[in-house]
């Protein structure tokens, strides 16, 4: 054997030893998908993953995180590839899907009773579906409230927010603000156009707080077209027609600005608020109820729930599990979980589990998440059904034609209810095929 | 002297008899075959696939296996109920129509002006082709803010000079229309290279003849320029339709489809049918619709210029 051959066989050979024993020593890898990814977030959801992989030696975990605008579509396609992840953290509107597809594993039982033990039963039906099999782990729930700019409500002769619906109407009038040359400068409500959840989840709750529905009890047939969802439309026009509201402003990125007066927002927005360079999170921002509609008796609103759930198709399901049990359980009585801490502290959001709404009940305490966690107790959440994202994406764009001055609210309406009845009745064939 | 040859089929060449240079014919079929399996594997197998799914019901997360039958429904639910695919479709053929004629138009014009002896000229070009190699999402984000109906510096210019203010791409009635607008600013500069070239490429002896004949500069133009510049024309009319045709990445950074779909196309409206609502085969039969619809206009272009160059 040549000088050179040797030393090929031994450098090979030293690889073999080297990638075998870390292959040894980490003999199960676990990839998890989330959508949290700020720097500040991927930096305390690492420290989660460190803190366990050290108490877990053997378990390897990544973490993938893309937009939630994109994290549907990565679920798709990495499912369809083949490179699917072990463990998802996805909002809960798309389980029915998921489930008719058989891409969830069942949650083993430990975990359910664990899930029954410290959660309410509000949001454990909120990670379950009609069968009333639950799915996996809530974490965030996130209910909408009105979000308001004190100094701009001052300044424009308001002392307090608006409590019905022609208090909004005339208080966003007065907030907006248009030059000489038509250049809007200062919006008194601002709406979200281009994202769903943005106008749909607002719409969902002025309608609620309407006395409306969105869709019947048994999830069956849409019921938004009525007349207080109608009323709830004929707001959207009016504050368009007095300049209450422009879509050309969005809300999401003009509030932290001090360019917005009001916006109907989640919890998880109090990082991007307090971090704002045009508004005073401390002094300014403000919540109140959702403003009371013509045809409803009392504040109401929508919360939607996002949950920690495993691919049924990894082969390290036992080991997923125990990961996400590990994140969502209180190890030291009093301290709350390690996701708890993460999305209170990092996010702002309202943890599920009441181990971590105790624990964390002083960071919620503030003056923005103490008024979400108060409307969490009423907030109707949010009807999950299969086809439930096409509906939302068709509700979407009918509101943004009302915005936009292109149809009527009865027109628009009409024309989404027809569409998402044939969406849920192809559903429910599919389901009996 | 040459080896004795075999024919072997209808469809293989004349196989020399000597065994080295069938060996080397043989290794020629075998590189010829590598990029043959690799297109079969990942272009006709992907469109015989999807032309499969397009006939079916599918999500993308169940089993291919468990894909419920739907025949030719999905055809059907597109061309005769989804208005949103309707208003796509016309959507997009504004925006072919608008492009395809702006860029042959400007692409042609702005070539004759550079192909003549104009000052600073190598740097005109330059300019010109700079959009053509910057990224399009760049562009997209770039334009969303001299668009925007408040700050946008295209509105405080138009309001300088005492016209109202306009919404551009958040107005139903002039989103599609700023969007054509961008890509003519895009590609424009791709086409004035390819007419440069054809204008460089006629010779110079045609113009030298037509002067002493007592030609003009439209006469020139008229008879000489345009019909040796059409087998360009072609080119540019064919590819910048297939492309307007395919717009999405501009659309998607941009409108979105917004304001009510009002600026959405056949392309957009495919990725979120496939991926926002899981539904494949409805996705997969738009494919083969636009597949259909390019074919045809292609095939339409390509007879209309090409029998017309051929009679010249």
């Amino acid at each position: 054997m040549s000088f050179n051959r040797s030393i090929l066989v031994l450098l090979s050979l030293a690889l073999i030893l080297i990638f075998g024993a870390a292959t040894l020593a980490q003999d199960t890898t676990l990839t998890m998908l989330t959508h949290w990814g700020t720097e500040d977030q991927l930096a305390a959801q690492q420290a989660i993953i460190d803190a366990y992989m050290e108490s877990n030696p053997g378990v390897n975990i990544e973490l993938v995180t893309v937009d939630f605008g994109e994290l549907r579509t990565k679920i798709i396609t990495g499912r369809t590839a083949g490179i699917s992840a072990d463990v998802y953290h996805f909002y809960h509107l798309w389980l029915p899907d998921f489930v008719n597809a058989g891409v969830l594993d069942q949650p083993p039982e430990d975990a359910l009773a664990y899930i029954n033990e410290n959660v309410a039963q509000g949001t454990i039906d909120a990670v379950s579906t009609s069968d009333g099999q639950t799915w996996g782990y809530p974490t965030e729930v996130n209910p909408y409230l009105l979000v308001y700019n004190k100094r701009l409500l001052a300044e424009a002769g308001y002392d307090t927010p608006p409590a019905n619906w022609n208090e909004l109407k005339e208080i966003a009038a007065a907030i907006t603000q248009v030059d000489d040359t038509g250049a809007i400068s200062q919006v008194g409500l601002g709406v979200m156009p281009g994202w769903d959840s943005g106008i749909v989840h607002p719409f969902s709750a002025l309608l609620f707080s309407n006395g409306g529905n969105y869709l019947s009890a048994d999830r069956t047939v849409a019921e938004f077209n009525s007349a207080q969802g109608i009323e709830t439309l004929q707001l959207y026009a009016d504050l368009v027609a007095s300049g209450g509201t422009d879509p050309s402003i969005n809300g999401l990125g003009n509030f932290p600005s001090g360019t917005v007066g009001m916006v109907i927002m989640a919890p998880w927005w109090r990082a991007t608020l307090r971090a704002a360079e045009g508004v005073d999170f401390e002094t300014e921002v403000r919540v109140a109820e959702i403003p009371v509609g013509p045809s409803g008796d009392a504040p109401s609103s929508i919360a939607y729930t996002w949950l920690f759930a495993v691919d049924s198709s990894s082969p390290n399901k036992e080991a997923a599990w125990d990961f996400i049990h590990w994140m969502n359980a209180e190890h030291d009585e009093g301290a709350g979980s390690a996701i708890g801490d993460f999305l209170v502290n990092a996010l702002g959001a309202i943890p599920s589990f009441d181990h971590d709404q105790a624990a964390f009940a002083e960071s919620m305490s503030d003056h923005y998440v103490s008024a979400f966690v108060a409307a969490s107790a009423y907030a109707r959440p949010e009807q999950i059904v299969a086809g439930g994202q096409e509906i939302k994406t068709l509700l979407q764009v009918e509101i943004e034609a009302v915005l936009a001055g292109m149809t009527t609210p009865e027109d628009a309406l009409a024309s989404v209810e027809q569409q998402a009845n044939a969406i849920l009745e192809e559903q429910r064939m599919m389901a009996e095929e | 002297m040459s080896s004795p040859a075999i024919k072997s089929s209808w469809w293989m060449p004349d196989i020399p008899k000597s065994a080295v240079l069938r060996r080397r014919m043989l290794w020629a079929y075998v590189f010829v075959a590598a990029p043959i399996i690799a297109l079969l594997v990942f272009l006709a197998g992907p469109i015989l696939f999807s032309g499969w799914v397009s006939l079916h019901r599918w999500d993308m997360l169940s089993p291919v296996g468990d894909m419920p039958w739907r025949g030719l429904q999905n055809y059907v639910f597109l061309l005769t109920r989804d208005s949103i695919f309707i208003k796509a479709l016309g959507n997009t053929f504004l925006f072919a129509i608008g492009g395809v004629g702006a860029n042959t138009i400007l692409g042609l014009g702005f070539a004759l002006l550079l192909n003549s002896r104009i000052r600073g000229r190598t740097v005109w070009r330059v300019l010109y082709f700079m959009p053509v190699i910057t990224a399009p999402l760049a562009l997209a984000v770039m334009f969303s803010f001299i668009f925007d109906r408040n700050y946008g510096i295209v509105n405080s210019v138009i309001t300088a000079l005492g016209l109202p203010r306009q919404p551009f791409l958040s107005g139903p009635n002039q989103a599609l229309m700023t969007l054509i607008f961008i890509a003519i600013y895009q590609y424009v500069g791709y086409y004035i290279v390819i007419f440069l070239a054809g204008l460089q490429g006629i010779p110079q002896d045609y113009y030298d003849a037509a002067q002493v004949d007592g030609a003009g500069n439209w006469q020139e133009f008229r008879f000489i320029t345009l019909p040796l510049l059409r087998p360009v024309m072609l080119f540019v009319v064919v590819t910048n339709t297939i492309g307007a045709l395919q717009v999405f990445d501009l659309v998607f950074a941009t409108t979105g489809g917004a304001p009510a779909n009002s600026s959405m196309t056949v392309v957009l409206h495919m990725y979120n049918t496939a991926f926002k609502f899981s539904r494949m085969g409805r996705a997969s039969a738009m494919a083969f619709i636009l597949f259909a619809i390019i074919m045809l206009i292609t095939v339409m272009q390509v007879r209309l210029l090409r029998d017309r160059s051929y009679q010249d």
